[in-house]
């Protein structure tokens, strides 16, 4: 899926594509934003410092409802990153320019692979932490031992589908509004780009409330 | 002869792969919709579980779009 035409330049071995260096805006501009929101923290907010409440009470009370207050609480910062991530990169795919100045990370399947990989490594980290080692596997299992060949493919396939569903949707979308640009360039585009509104954020909501499932899976205690 | 075959191998792809998510997705509206009627009080969370199942049905024609969009590259 790699286009030779979008390496910029590259480090050593690894060649640094338009997809990375949006990556690295995205992250500044999350980091400054996060920044600007709390550095004097007051009683009575401002507006940048209102709407980053907004947006952390708004997660916790989802996460709340996905995993349980105790879990929510205690996997909040992985779970929220996830979700600020992709819902930041979702949505730079509307500004003008995206796919020809710069490219959307998340439309890249380097990078959702590389988030379905993190997801992949935080579910089983933290079912190992929460159970010991052995207390892990032995949720391998349960119920039945003769199971285990079925739930190892279902915990391979996870991040696959993870990583092929974000990859996929958003990629899918690019090609639709471009395909309808050359069809007619005025107006048309605009009908696929409101869709895509109400998707960047489904998609970011459906990832992570995946992973949240996954680990509250891993963590939980079986009655 | 072969770049015909590829073409309708794409075209194929994400036709078949719309016709099962299809037919998922309308069964769940209409089952949302009928609890969304018998219990209004309920309807937002009723809508927004239906929206992320929705968005879950709508992978597994992604993938199929994916697919032949890979098919069309080999064209």
């Amino acid at each position: 899926m790699e286009n030779t035409a979008n390496v910029l330049f590259s480090i050593g071995p690894l060649e640094v594509t338009k997809a990375v260096v949006s990556m690295w805006v995205i992250i500044a501009v999350i980091g400054i934003v996060s920044f600007i929101a709390t550095r004097r923290l007051k009683d009575v907010p401002g507006p940048i410092q209102n709407a980053a409440e907004m947006a952390v009470a708004k997660l916790q009370d989802y996460f709340t409802g996905n995993m349980g207050a105790e879990n929510a609480r205690r996997y909040f910062p992985v779970m929220a990153t996830f979700f600020v991530f992709i819902v930041v990169s979702n949505y730079s795919g509307l500004l003008p320019g995206a796919g020809k100045l710069f490219s959307v990370p998340t439309a890249n399947l380097s990078t959702t692979a590389g988030l379905a990989l993190i997801a992949f490594f935080t579910t089983h980290v933290v079912g190992v932490k929460r159970r010991g080692f052995v207390g892990y596997l032995k949720t391998f299992l349960t119920p039945f031992a003769v199971m285990l060949p079925l739930t190892l493919i279902e915990q391979l396939v996870r991040p696959l589908s993870l990583a092929l569903r974000l990859y996929g949707n958003l990629y899918g979308e690019e090609m639709v509004t471009e395909q309808l640009g050359e069809l007619f360039p005025l107006l048309l585009p605009l009908v696929m780009q409101v869709l895509s509104l109400l998707f960047c954020l489904i998609q970011a909501v459906v990832f992570t409330m995946l992973l949240s499932v996954y680990v509250t899976e891993a963590v939980e205690d079986e009655e | 002869m072969t770049s015909g075959i590829i073409a309708l191998a794409a075209a194929l792809a994400i036709a078949l792969s719309t016709i099962g998510p299809a037919i998922a997705q309308g069964t769940t509206a209409s089952k949302a919709m009928e609890a969304m009627a018998r219990q209004p009080e309920m309807a937002n969370t009723i809508r927004s579980n239906m929206i992320i199942a929705l968005a879950l049905m709508e992978a597994l024609t992604i993938y199929g779009l994916l697919i032949a969009f890979m098919l069309i590259g080999k064209i």
